[in-house]
């Protein structure tokens, strides 16, 4: 009869080849295979708030020996569900106090800084000037070693007469990524395309391909969560007969995956 | 078509119901298994062993939302805007957002007064505008229906900044706010908030500052 289904199965599969068909298989394998997490309090109390923040009351008190469903995760908080049925949020930390079924504590990365130096995204926005323009920045990274990372950098630059936009690879060396505030120097290539303003005369726009080399700093704020500053030498390789140098300062945030 | 969209329904509904038969039958398997006399209940425990990992458990950290509001840009009249929000979640106060917003401009007083004289074409009078700003939450409260059942809110400040486009021109623009934000469910929330954006620009021959207000309502889900 099963194998009847499986075959009748396969060829309905070989016939519709649809995406949404495997899809849908997938979610409903993964749902099957979803078993609550439970684990047991190990502390002399955990405190239960009604709202994923310090600032939502506490309204239940988790005893020893209690057996706790966990739900789901919202930043630092994390939903639960007693035997009785009651939901409520503890913090994230408060994970440590307890043992999964297997005797363990459950293994969740220790929120500090130094959690988030290898294998993480970045991603993260600044704003500056750029050469007295208004610059915007985007840039995702990827950190490969304890101090080497890379990323792709995307920016606007809003200014008077013209503005431009610039899409640029960069390798950035971190050499004391655990301090607080943290030094960093990288260099980078990618292109430039300026457009002069539409009022002005000469409204020809024009590509030019750019190097940077650039000194900046993190500084911790809080877990996974960083500001960033950097100053940036860009140096256009124009096609005129000079090339041009541009300073470009940002202040900006980044947050690791 | 209508018959592919049938085809399809059915393929996915056979599917249901062959994984559900299958389901049903391995749990059958399983429970025959246990029972294998009153001996093998002592020996082995009721309980399974798992590991948790941190992977394992499901994290709503990201945001997606629609909002509508009026957007009243200086000299151009207030107009509805509508937009799309992304959000990520860093921790329980700070948060990041991107907005992308859509609008279309009224004529000025002085195109209406001087009896037609467009200053912008239609094409023109299309604004967009992007931002990536920061977040940070206070004020968490709470709204009690009754004894049990409550509903979270909180009060939001933003800023940062981004590029507004119209008129040919892209300007760049910073732009301030707050809002009030209810949790309908863990999951859902509505989102009653000001801005403000503030940029220059030299449509009328000389530099002008302006600050651009806008109200709206979201509503965004977690995931």
């Amino acid at each position: 009869m099963l194998s009847e289904l499986k075959q009748q199965l396969k060829k309905m599969l070989c016939w519709r080849k649809s995406l949404i068909g495997f899809l849908f298989i997938a979610l409903s394998l993964s749902a099957l295979a979803d078993e609550p997490l439970e684990v047991t309090v190990n502390d002399a109390f955990i405190n239960v708030h009604n709202g994923p923040g310090g600032g939502y009351p506490i309204f239940h008190v988790l005893e020893r020996g209690e057996l706790i469903t966990l739900l789901k995760m919202h930043t630092d908080w994390i939903k639960i569900k007693t035997s009785r049925d009651l939901e409520g949020w503890i913090r994230r930390n408060d994970i440590l106090l307890t043992l999964s079924s297997d005797g363990a504590v459950p293994e969740f990365k220790k929120d500090n800084q130094s959690d988030y130096l290898v294998d993480r995204f970045e991603m993260g926005a600044g704003f500056g000037d750029f050469a007295g323009a208004k610059a915007f920045d985007l840039n995702i990274g990827y950190r490969f070693t304890r101090n080497l990372s890379t990323e792709l950098r995307l920016a606007q630059n809003t200014g008077e007469f013209s503005d431009n936009q610039i899409i640029a690879v960069a390798i950035l060396h971190q050499p004391f990524p655990e301090w607080p505030v943290s030094p960093f120097v990288g260099i980078g290539a990618g292109t430039m395309k300026t457009m002069p303003s539409a009022t002005l005369v000469q409204t020809e726009d024009r590509e030019d391909n750019l190097l940077q080399a650039s000194i900046g700093a993190y500084v911790h704020v809080t877990s996974r969560f960083f500001l960033r500053v950097e100053l940036v030498n860009n140096y256009v390789l124009t096609s005129r007969n000079t090339n041009e140098e541009v300073k470009e300062w940002k202040v900006g945030f980044s947050v690791f995956f | 078509m209508e018959s592919r969209f049938q085809r399809i329904f059915l393929v996915t509904s056979l599917i249901v119901s062959v994984l559900f038969a299958f389901s049903v039958s391995v749990y059958a398997q399983e429970s025959t298994d246990n029972e294998d006399g009153e001996l093998g209940k002592i020996i082995t425990p009721d309980i399974k062993r798992r590991t948790i990992k941190e992977a394992d458990l499901n994290s709503e950290n990201f945001e997606i939302g629609l909002f509508y509001g009026l957007l009243a840009v200086e000299d151009f009249g207030t107009n509805e805007v509508s937009g799309v929000t992304f959000s990520y979640h860093i921790t329980e106060n700070f948060f990041t957002e991107a907005a992308y917003g859509l609008s279309t401009l009224q004529k000025t007083s002085y195109e209406l007064l001087s009896g037609g004289i467009p200053l912008l074409t239609d094409d023109q009078r299309n604004l967009t505008y992007y931002n990536l700003a920061l977040g940070y939450n206070l004020m968490p409260g709470q709204v009690y229906i009754t004894k049990n059942w409550h509903f979270d809110t909180n009060i939001y400040f933003i800023a940062g900044a981004g590029n507004t486009n119209f008129a040919d021109k892209n300007y760049f623009t910073y732009n301030f706010g707050a809002g009030l934000r209810f949790y309908a469910t863990d999951w859902f929330s509505m989102d009653l908030s000001m801005r403000d954006y503030a940029f220059t620009h030299e449509l009328f021959g000389i530099r002008k500052k302006t600050n651009n207000l806008e109200g709206r309502f979201g509503m965004s889900i977690y995931f």
